[in-house]
């Protein structure tokens, strides 16, 4: 026998649901078969006081009729699809009016569903668990979401600071501060070094998702010298990629185009491409930087050596927690996210970022933002 | 650094103070004092009179910001660092407007830091010192 589909064996006793209907014979059947099913119901005999009871009731289904003196059910589901958007109720409309036309009409104001009179009472039952069961699902699917967004937020938060000196203490350390070390006590401390410095930077990275998740992403714009940015992260990228014998350069540029950015935030994206750039390239690379302007958008490119993009692994790239088959050259770590915060960034900047593969090798990340108007 | 003054660092949780006193001993500072909330602040303020005071935002009782304003009350031209975790522009912005001279990234890079401070020191210290006839060392 089939396995019975996951939804049976959700519970849905006590759900609300409003049933509308200015025939009281027509409401006590409908009602009498929807409480055999243990849901909680409420009746209304127009769409005014459809409109009443939905706002103390708050249900989780509408059962309407279409056909009513004063405001026809159609219109009643219009004003509780723009009162409530999209945290309303799904509409179910049961009527007598079946022509096709009269069904699209019904699926136009914003109803899901559609049964026409005379019913048969098992399909009732049948449509409307489904609808019930979706909506149980996208609430709890939202709630469960929120609160990820929060735990990762809270998580993030508390343990920065820890992080952050946890990672400073050993930098310190390992500086001689308090004192020399010998040759095993470094590598100890280097180690500790290393990976809180690479915990820190997941949980920054977990801290924009969750922010930028969370709709929390507000840029600080102010006109700035683009040049300026990618020059200060070429010189303090050079430092770390200097580890693994590559280089960051700089290509000519005609000109330093002012944009109106957040400026920590691009330099977070610019941080990032040129991080990712020396991660994926092999040792002893040419990573180039260049500024790009154009008539209507300035940015940035950055040109590696590394193994390009897979054509179908490109789609993944931009997504979060999209990791590609490629490998850091270094065992370097990687979380997945990067990119994925880079593109958020330079959308809510109303730009665009791509990546193209080099005929040769490697590829060349661009950023384009649109230029002060 | 070349900088004899003394700092006032204040932060309630004490591995940041532990990490930023070593990390100003590093860069060549003798002078520091620590305070672990705003009231403290205050009072290690009033009885030492630091050239600078480096001050957490987030902290119970009294926060970063209410603490800037008393000291600014006590001292209008007291030179304030302030210690953040995440850059909050909203945060920054009201800091300078309470009259902070500058921010500092707890996480952020050694050489960053440092900069900063000596810009600071710089811009806002020395003058004052060798206002008082002090002088840096």
């Amino acid at each position: 026998m089939d396995e019975p589909p996951l939804t049976a064996s959700i519970d849905l006793k006590g759900r609300r649901i409003l049933v509308v209907d200015d025939d009281r014979i027509n409401l006590r059947i409908i009602t009498g078969i929807l409480r055999s099913e243990g849901y909680e119901i409420s009746e209304a005999v127009s769409g005014e006081q459809a409109l009443e009871l939905y706002a103390e009731s708050r249900p989780n289904l509408v059962l309407l009729d279409v056909m009513m003196p004063g405001i026809d059910g159609f219109e009643t589901c219009r004003i509780i699809k723009r009162t409530y958007k999209a945290t309303s109720a799904p509409v179910v409309f049961i009527t007598a009016k079946s022509e096709a036309d009269d069904v699209v009409m019904g699926f136009d104001a914003g109803g899901v569903d559609y049964l026409t009179k005379p019913f048969r009472p098992k399909e009732v039952l049948a449509r409307i668990r489904t609808h019930l069961c979706n909506q149980l699902l996208v609430e709890q699917l939202s709630k469960a979401n929120a609160a990820k967004d929060r735990f990762l937020g809270m998580c993030a938060h508390d343990l920065r600071n820890p992080l952050s000196s946890i990672r400073g203490l050993a930098e310190l350390m390992n500086e001689n501060t308090i004192g020399p070390l010998n040759q095993e006590q470094r590598e100890v401390v280097h180690t500790i070094q290393g990976a809180s410095q690479s915990m820190l930077q997941l949980v920054n990275e977990l801290l924009d998702v969750a922010t930028i998740e969370a709709g929390y992403l507000k840029l600080a714009k102010e006109p700035t010298p683009i040049g300026d940015i990618v020059e200060r992260s070429v010189h303090l990228n050079n430092i770390e990629a200097a580890k693994k014998d590559t280089r960051i350069v700089m290509a000519e540029g005609p000109e330093n185009p002012v944009i109106n950015v957040d400026r920590n935030k691009i330099r977070q994206v610019i941080d990032n491409l040129i991080t990712n750039a020396v991660k994926y390239s092999p040792r002893s690379s040419v990573i180039t930087v260049k500024l790009l302007s154009e008539p209507t958008v300035a940015g940035f490119a950055v040109r590696d050596d590394g193994p390009g993009i897979p054509e179908d692994e490109r789609h993944l790239l931009f997504k979060e927690y999209g990791r590609l088959s490629s490998r850091p050259t270094g065992g370097e770590k990687s979380t997945g996210l990067g990119l994925a915060i880079c593109r958020k960034i330079v959308e809510a900047h109303g730009g665009t970022i791509g990546v193209l593969n080099n005929a040769d090798r490697g590829c060349e990340f661009a950023v384009r933002l649109p230029r002060l108007r | 650094m070349n900088f004899s003054g003394s700092i006032l660092l204040v932060d309630d949780e004490a591995h940041i103070r532990k990490f930023i006193s070593l990390l100003l001993r590093h860069l060549g500072m003798r002078n520091i004092f620590e305070a672990k909330n705003g009231v403290e602040a205050l009072e290690v303020f009033q009885r030492e009179r630091p050239d600078l005071v480096m001050l957490d935002v987030n902290m119970p009782v009294l926060d970063g910001i209410q603490t800037l304003r008393e000291l600014k009350r006590i001292d209008p031209d007291c030179v304030v660092i302030m210690l953040t975790s995440l850059v909050n522009r909203q945060t920054i912005d009201e800091a300078s407007a309470y009259g902070a001279a500058n921010y500092i990234r707890k996480d952020a890079p050694f050489e960053e830091i440092g900069r900063t401070l000596s810009e600071t020191i710089e811009e806002f210290v020395e003058p004052r010192r060798s206002d008082k006839g002090g002088g840096a060392g």
